[in-house]
């Protein structure tokens, strides 16, 4: 059980909320225990439920290459419950538990990643590890494969994702117990 | 400065980010003695925002827009007032 209990389903009472947890339940990131939890502080949890669908489910960079990143930094940021969780569209899309484990590791010697997966691989790999290696070359770098907007939408993704995990790991949450 | 209060809520801030292993059952027990569980989850979703972000915003070179004294400053004046590296990307110091 994490430190603060979620709240029950039959709690949550907003249509979007639900709406919200219907969503991410199709997705499988997140499963109901975030929510639920977010769910105490109502005027935070849709905003942050939201960001979280957008950021990770929609936009203009491969959701595949977002779901290797998110799982990525989950095992970094030490928290089990983010980092169990496996998102069905990017499964459907042909993403398998090899090519994860490889972009979660050696992703810079692997045949697997092209060099713009590799070089945004980098740079979720390199923001919390040694950020000041992110510096003006590294942006110039990832501008030769990604556009502007592109690079937002990774950098927030990034950003978004790392704190929702710290936080998760800080309530003390576990992986989900049943195959998500 | 502080009330316990306030000492608590940066404690959860200061220890998500440097050890989230210290955050334990006692910890927030003593958090629930000052604060409801909206506001813990408002907090901890907030900590956790923040510390994503900073650390974000600090590779594009995010200088503070205000100088100590509340003026609005350029992205130039601001790196003379405050340095060429954000503070969010400044090695911490040693611990004693």
């Amino acid at each position: 059980m994490t430190y603060v209990a979620p709240l029950p389903r039959e709690a949550i009472t907003d249509p979007e909320m639900r709406d919200l947890i219907a969503q991410s339940e199709v997705l499988g990131v997140p499963d109901d225990l975030f929510p639920r939890i977010l769910a105490r502080a109502p005027e935070q949890a849709k905003p942050f439920m939201r960001a979280l669908l957008m950021s990770h489910a929609e936009g203009n960079v491969d959701h595949r290459l977002k779901e290797i990143i998110r799982i990525q930094l989950a095992r970094f940021a030490g928290d089990k419950y983010f980092a169990a969780l496996r998102s069905r569209k990017a499964r459907e899309l042909g993403l398998d538990e090899k090519r994860i484990d490889a972009g979660c590791s050696d992703y810079e010697d692997s045949d697997l990643f092209t060099e713009a997966e590799k070089c945004a691989l980098r740079y979720a790999d390199q923001m919390y590890l040694d950020p000041n290696k992110v510096d003006a070359a590294f942006y110039a770098e990832l501008k030769k494969h990604f556009t502007e907007p592109q690079i937002m939408e990774l950098g927030a993704f990034i950003a978004f994702h790392y704190g929702m995990q710290m936080f998760m790991r800080s309530l003390g949450a576990v992986a989900p117990s049943s195959p998500t | 400065m502080f009330s316990a209060a306030d000492k608590l809520a940066l404690r959860y801030s200061e220890l998500m980010a440097t050890d989230p292993d210290a955050i334990d059952a006692a910890f927030f027990d003593a958090l629930r003695q000052h604060y409801s569980e909206e506001e813990i989850v408002e907090l901890g979703v907030f900590i956790g925002f923040n510390l994503g972000y900073h650390t974000f915003f600090g590779t594009l070179k995010f200088y503070p827009l205000f100088s100590p004294d509340g003026r609005l400053l350029t992205q130039a004046e601001s790196e003379k007032i405050y340095g060429a590296t954000p503070g969010s990307l400044k090695p911490s110091e040693p611990a004693e």
